[in-house]
């Protein structure tokens, strides 16, 4: 299985890569969002801001979401989770548009959200299995998904309620970083990989 | 249901090497970074801080090269700081396994470093990390290390860096640094007070009830602690299960 991350060039990919290996797996980084769709499993990875990443993926936005939208896997990370959706108040450009719905800012008087935060309403039958119930955040936007069926866990922070994560069948979003939350942020990733 | 309280464990490093002090002084060798780091990891530590206390240019490369081997083995935070002076140096420290970047000369000299780390890499991964000093009935910010005084009051300070875009301050009282006997909780409080973003109480834990105290009295988002465990003194899991007792929400780990 070709595991492919696509890389906009700001952050530690490090620990991800890491959490994505496994027998069978091999873990490439690509900066041309062209070139990551050639692909088994792509990975939007959570680390930047909102606007150069929109920027950075913009040559293959159409290619990219299309790709998803036939079925192929995907895990997006905070921003990359993020770029799933149509728009963001953080900065200028479009995301996927996989999902209907912008990101906004988090209704809260602690901003950014920074620690270990715990999930609620948990229906994500990979995070129910791996038993990551609280999950390490740094971000000050979430995503607001018109269909709120689509999300399948939950997480508060000061005033507001908010999607930790987002799944359809073959792709998962989420809101905090899988690869920053110890043994079963890492457990979550296998079980997602290992049911496709 | 909320954000937990957080318990993060620092490592001062020097040559690759886990070094301990008191009050910037007086080194011992307690370790190898990265055994640490993964024993911090599983024993519950909520983050780690890497912090390069000599922070010369040569010692920079030591620096992400351990950050590297590190975050290959590391799935919990990993904030690394010590002689970062540009930009560019903050995208190479998340480059070679950071998550977040601790500035602290480097922002006294010009402040503009924070707000350009916060446009290119989000405000999430710039830590101000600050180093305040007891004088009169305030604190006075130092540099390099504790070595040089500054003309900036801490809590006016805080304000800056986090008006500038840091996204976290990590606080540590020098009078208190590596003395056991207590965080300086008024310090503590008083740079709480002034802004919004979480800050990270540094300086003094000597035991449980110093770390309860920096959460429930000081109004710290984390408490950081270095010495009582790299000593052996305490444990992660008594401290956690101090705080539990306390009533502060923190991260359980399964055993």
């Amino acid at each position: 299985m070709q595991i492919t991350l696509f890389d906009y060039g700001a952050g530690n990919l490090h620990s991800l890569a890491k959490a994505l290996r496994g027998e069978g797996r091999t873990v490439r980084l690509e900066a041309d969002p062209r070139a990551a769709l050639a692909t088994d499993v792509l990975v939007l990875p959570g680390v930047g801001a909102f606007a150069p990443a929109a920027a950075a993926l913009a040559p293959a936005r159409d290619a990219m979401r299309d790709a998803l939208r036939d079925g192929l896997p995907c895990i997006g990370i905070c921003l990359g989770m993020q770029l799933m959706f149509e728009a963001s108040d953080e900065g200028a450009g479009e995301g996927l548009g996989l999902f209907s719905g912008r990101v906004t800012k988090i209704d809260a008087p602690q901003l950014p959200q920074i620690g270990w935060n715990t999930l609620d309403d948990v229906t994500d039958v990979d995070l129910r299995a791996a038993k990551l119930e609280t999950a390490y955040y740094a971000n000050s936007y979430v995503c607001r998904p018109a269909d709120s069926s689509v999300v399948s866990a939950w997480s508060s922070h000061g005033n507001d309620r908010f999607p930790a994560s987002v799944r359809t069948a073959r792709t998962v979003g989420v809101q905090f970083h899988p690869e920053k939350s110890s043994a079963p942020g890492v457990r979550f990733i296998q079980l997602f990989l290992e049911s496709l | 249901m909320s954000l937990t309280r957080r318990l993060i464990v620092c490592l001062d490093v020097q040559a690759g090497r886990v070094v301990k002090g008191t009050g910037f002084v007086g080194l011992r060798d307690v370790g190898d970074p990265v055994e640490l780091a993964e024993r911090y990891e599983r024993e519950g530590a909520d983050e780690l801080v890497f912090l390069d206390i000599t922070a010369t240019h040569e010692e920079r490369a030591t620096l992400f090269e351990l950050a590297r081997r590190t975050a290959e083995r590391l799935f919990i935070p990993l904030t690394i700081g010590g002689g970062i002076r540009t930009v560019e140096d903050i995208g190479l420290a998340l480059r070679a396994g950071a998550d977040k970047v601790a500035v602290n000369s480097a922002g006294v000299r010009d402040p503009s470093i924070f707000t350009a780390g916060a446009e290119r890499f989000g405000t999430q991964c710039v830590v101000a990390s600050i180093d305040a000093k007891r004088e009169g009935t305030g604190w006075r910010v130092y540099t390099a290390g504790g070595r040089t005084a500054t003309a900036l009051d801490a809590v006016a300070w805080a304000r800056e860096v986090v008006a500038r875009g840091a996204g976290e301050i990590l606080l540590t009282s020098i009078d208190r640094d590596g003395a056991r006997d207590g965080y300086d909780l008024e310090l503590t409080r008083a740079i709480v007070h002034a802004v919004s973003v979480p800050v990270i109480a540094s300086g003094g834990a000597g035991n449980a009830s110093h770390v309860c105290d920096a959460i429930l009295a000081g109004e710290a988002d984390a408490a950081l602690v270095a010495g009582i465990l790299h000593d052996g003194v305490t444990s992660i899991a008594a401290l956690k299960g101090a705080m539990r007792d306390a009533t502060i929400p923190v991260r359980q780990v399964a055993a």
